[in-house]
């Protein structure tokens, strides 16, 4: 018995077919793939919005739909708990009223989360006399978070939690997100087009591409397959790297990447972790022999996995325990002959990374 | 009342006064429902037939009243399809009554408030009952806690258009309901009565000036309506 258990076929009236099929146990499930691909109508047919012409959706085990069975529960009755895109917050609403509407709706047997709880998980509780007209965009998105978990979900659906929101909103944001995984362990599935949010919130990932399912894995498997999924838009793919534990080091702070050590562009200690750092793809050097005597502060060796070549560039893919994308050009890979499999060693300047908590 | 008020008015005056409202009042509450009903409808499902339930709440605004009373006369006349049934299983008599008035102004006034309700709720974006229902709360509930509150004040706004249009109601009810003094005869009635009397011209002012009152304290009150900021800047 999977958590979600999801097929469904459907062709819209503009001609665009979807036929995806995926089943998830896993507690946070990413839908990764570029806008127009069919995502968010994987999760308005599992809310209940979209009655699909053919499909079966299960979740925890219940039926929700069955077309060959006629079968379709109405969403109010699916105890799924979505978060658009735009929110919709209810605007004649207090935000205390938005918060109650679920909550006055939900099942008696469903009261394991606090509305007290949610308020302080999410800081809230100084909004509640406010009109969702008056708040700013991370407010709103807490808020409609709030909504979604005080009418006792068993899964939550998220539609691109994070993408109207600037780079600092979503880093705070995103803690949000984490707190709230960690503090209720909700089942999750969120639809996003960024791969740091697929690399950073999912333990599993479903890759869509043009209304069909490319890819499923962890994020780390399925967003290195060979196709260059989702890369089209953000123009080649994204590096994350999450570290566990940092430790100050003769004034510097750095991560613990296995048994490697990554120098970070900071003397202070960030103070939450685990630590997740950003860099693009370009800002990688890569190098046959083990190098001294450079500039670059951080030495990563790891053997390459695979190699992409997208455009005028060739993406290589270097496992160091974690994957890094680097990018060089086809000459350069052709000169060091780099091949899935050979050694190589990872430079970086620790001035190219982006610390994100 | 006052005193000052009663005698500016003759009875005869007020009486018609009294009636007008009663009868606008009664036709665009009566009307409320079907109108939220149709403008809910026409405004958010698409179905098959649409275009002919929408030429049908039209009509009486492209119809002369007169044809429109007419039809109405026919239809719940004593052997009328609608008037025999009324009169032989209820014993109700509805042609030359107050109820009858009613009936002529609701008719006619329908277009108008179905309008403005239309546009009030094509004005409240459809996702927010899903996001209701995705919390839980039925189609109904949906649309009686979200959708309809929202769409409020163009409801009031049609209610008010209804009923201006009712006060000044004349061929329809003539038609169907007549000229009877004291049962009947609302405004527009008695300012065609007294108009019509050799000399009456220069009698009827007082109800011609309450006429044009009543006519612009409406439109003021549905503009004002329109105008009004919500407290909450809607999204």
């Amino acid at each position: 018995m999977s958590l979600v258990s999801f097929q469904c076929r459907h062709r819209f009236a503009g001609g665009f077919e979807l036929d995806i099929a995926f089943q998830t146990d896993h507690t946070v499930t990413s839908i990764f793939g570029p806008s127009g691909s069919g995502k968010t109508s994987v999760l308005s047919t599992i809310a209940g919005f979209l009655r699909p012409q053919s499909g079966r959706v299960q979740l925890a085990g219940q039926a929700m739909l069955d077309t060959a069975r006629r079968l379709f529960v109405p969403p109010e009755r699916r105890q799924v708990g979505m978060v658009f895109q735009d929110h919709l917050l209810f605007p004649h609403l207090t935000v205390e009223a938005n918060l109650r509407y679920g909550w006055r709706h939900r099942r008696r047997r469903h009261r394991s989360i606090e509305f007290r709880r949610v308020l302080e998980v999410l800081e809230i509780g100084g909004l509640l006399q406010r009109y969702p007209g008056s708040l700013s965009g991370g407010e709103r998105q807490r808020v409609a978070l709030g909504r979604a978990l005080t009418s006792g979900p068993g899964l939550l659906l998220m539609d691109e939690p994070l993408a109207s929101l600037d780079a600092a909103l979503k880093a705070r944001i995103l803690a949000y997100l984490e707190r709230v995984v960690d503090e209720w362990r909700i089942p999750t599935l969120f639809v996003t087009h960024a791969q740091a949010e697929v690399r950073r919130l999912a333990n599993w990932v479903v890759v869509i591409e043009n209304g069909r399912v490319v890819a499923t894995g962890t994020p780390d498997d399925a967003l290195s397959q060979p196709e260059p999924l989702g890369w089209k838009n953000s123009m080649g793919p994204v590096n994350l790297l999450r570290l566990e534990r940092v430790e100050l080091r003769d004034g510097h702070a750095m991560g613990r990447l296995g048994d490697q050590l990554l120098y970070l562009p900071q003397r202070d200690l960030p103070s939450h972790s685990p630590v997740f750092v950003q860099f693009s793809p370009i800002d990688v050097t890569l190098s046959r022999q083990d190098v001294t005597g450079v500039s670059a502060r951080n030495r990563l060796r790891g053997r390459i996995c695979q190699l992409v070549p997208l455009d005028q560039a060739v993406f290589v893919a270097v496992d160091i325990g974690q994957i890094v994308w680097a990018e060089v050009t086809p000459e350069a890979a052709a000169e060091l002959s780099l091949a899935p499999g050979s050694d190589v060693t990872c430079l970086l300047k620790a001035h190219s990374l982006r610390v994100v908590t | 009342m006052n005193l000052l008020a009663i005698e500016l008015l003759s009875p005869e005056e007020w009486t018609a006064l009294r009636l007008s409202s009663t009868v606008a009042t009664c036709a665009a509450a009566a009307s409320l429902p079907l109108g939220i009903a149709i403008g809910y409808l026409l405004a958010r499902v698409a179905f098959r037939g649409r275009w002919l339930l929408e030429a049908m709440v039209n009509l009486p605004l492209v119809l002369p009243p007169v044809v429109a009373g007419y039809l109405l006369l026919i239809c719940f006349g004593p052997r009328g399809p609608i008037g025999s049934v009324l009169a032989d299983w209820f014993g109700v008599k509805i042609v030359f009554s107050w109820l009858a008035a009613v009936l002529a102004a609701m008719v006619v006034s329908f277009p108008l408030m179905v309008r403005a309700i239309r546009v009030a709720f094509q004005s409240v974006d459809p996702r927010l009952e899903m996001a209701a229902r995705s919390l839980g709360a039925s189609r109904l509930g949906a649309f009686f806690t979200v959708s309809l509150p929202l769409a409020s004040r163009g409801v009031i706004a049609g209610w008010i258009l209804a009923f201006a249009r009712g006060l000044g109601e004349f061929g329809a009810t003539i038609m169907v309901a007549g000229n009877i003094e004291g049962q009947t005869r609302t405004i527009p009635l008695a300012i065609f009565t007294v108009a019509s009397r050799p000399g009456g011209m220069n009698q009827c002012w007082r109800l011609v000036g309450l006429s044009i009152l009543l006519a612009c304290a409406a439109l003021a009150a549905s503009e004002w309506l329109e105008r009004r900021q919500s407290r909450h800047e809607s999204r």
